[in-house]
């Protein structure tokens, strides 16, 4: 058949150069539907796969470092939650501790202005027990006294007084 | 062959072989209908059909990554992905399916015609030198393709082109030619005598059907690898 070729080329008749047109069109049109229905579509979807893929990676990477920001950030919350703790316990101490020492305060100088007021009123009720020991004591000594004044006048009244107080102390024995 | 005759029919002044009309418009039909059948339904989680589709567009763009750089390789991704599917189904195609009518073959492999696979060869080539001039300018692309590295080297500059476009088309076309007559040697032997040459030609057939699928398939890779090799000389700098 290559000679077709020789001999059409020398004779100008046979050399299909219709055929030539032929296959040039029918290759272009193939191609542009094949461009059109699948080369298309199979490259988008290639190119998007690519993308996703690329995509996905990155995400994973971004989330992977957002998981270790968080959990830094827990990791200094925890140790901010620790001092925090440590600072309100210490804080109670403190704070209990001078509670303490004002109530003890309080209670003894309670108790000494107590104390204080009971001894003066031990002191009084004394003063007042011998006042009135003492007035006892002057009232009776007057009496006495102005009894035997009284009776000094005569001695019968004078013996009759001492029989009386016998009799008195005889009474009284 | 030798008595074998050629249907041609003219028109519009020019010559048509009407047996590589069918069997071009075959060769390409099926290539539209198992690519358009195989990129139906694209998920973004290929299967099946997708899968094979993806693969044979991974090896087009495979063959143009061995020569071109990456943005070449998207320009003629869609050229070699066509060509290597339509000449590897034209390569096959008369390996199982001959029609002949009245000693005129009407359906066989278009690429055992040599001008078949020379238009394939000339497009191949317009397209190679057609990017350097766009991608260099007419001057450039002239020094780079016919004057290095001597101004001298003219003469064998242009003879190299000339042999290129020229081996491109004849390798297929010879390969592909000479399959197909020795299968139709073999199916002369087998219907020529009696039922022992049928018993001996059937394995023969066989075994060079089997060996010319292997040569059809390597000779589209080939084609294809050289249209990226050519294709790279013009285009990429050095």
């Amino acid at each position: 058949m290559f000679t077709h070729i020789i001999l059409g080329a020398a004779q100008g008749s046979t050399l299909y150069i219709g055929d030539m047109l032929f296959y040039a069109i029918l290759f272009i049109v193939l191609m542009a539907l094949i461009a059109k229905f699948a080369w298309g579509p199979v490259n988008a979807m290639l190119k998007e796969r690519a993308d996703r893929i690329s995509d996905d990676i990155d995400s994973a990477e971004k989330s992977r470092k957002e998981a270790d920001e968080l959990a830094k950030q827990r990791k200094e919350a925890l140790d901010n939650s620790h001092e925090e703790a440590t600072s309100i316990i210490n804080n109670a101490k403190d704070s209990g501790a001078k509670e303490r020492e004002l109530i003890i305060g309080n209670a003894q100088t309670e108790a000494k202005s107590l104390k204080d007021k009971a001894k003066q009123d031990i002191e009084q009720e004394r003063a007042d027990a011998l006042k009135s020991a003492q007035d006892d004591i002057a009232s009776l000594s007057i009496e006495i006294a102005s009894k035997v004044i009284k009776k000094e006048l005569d001695e019968n009244s004078q013996k009759q007084l001492i029989d009386s107080y016998i009799e008195g102390l005889g009474d009284s024995k | 062959m030798s008595g074998e005759s050629i249907s041609t029919f003219q028109f519009l002044g020019l010559t048509f072989n009407t047996t590589n009309l069918i069997s071009g418009l075959a060769a390409a039909l099926i290539v539209f209908g198992v690519v358009f059948a195989f990129s139906r339904n694209l998920k973004l989680k290929p299967t099946g059909k997708q899968n094979a589709l993806e693969w044979v567009v991974d090896f087009t763009n495979g063959i143009l990554r061995d020569s071109v750089d990456e943005k070449e390789e998207k320009n003629f991704g869609l050229y070699a992905f066509t060509l290597f599917l339509f000449i590897f189904i034209s390569n096959q195609i008369g390996l199982f399916l001959q029609i002949a009518w009245n000693d005129v073959t009407y359906l066989r492999s278009p690429t055992a015609d040599p001008i078949v696979t020379l238009t394939l060869s000339l497009i191949t080539m317009m397209l190679a030198h057609y990017s350097g001039v766009a991608k260099f300018g007419f001057k450039q692309y002239f020094e780079r393709t016919y004057l290095s590295p001597f101004k001298i080297w003219l003469p064998i500059g242009v003879f190299t082109e000339f042999i290129d476009f020229l081996t491109l088309g004849l390798r297929i076309y010879g390969v592909i030619f000479a399959g197909e007559m020795l299968l139709k040697m073999i199916g002369g032997i087998a219907f020529s005598g009696g039922v022992v040459n049928m018993i001996v030609a059937i394995p023969l057939a066989l075994i060079w059907q089997g060996f010319s699928v292997f040569l059809g398939s390597i000779q589209a890779f080939v084609f294809v690898t050289l249209t990226s090799v050519y294709i790279s000389h013009k285009v990429e700098d050095e």
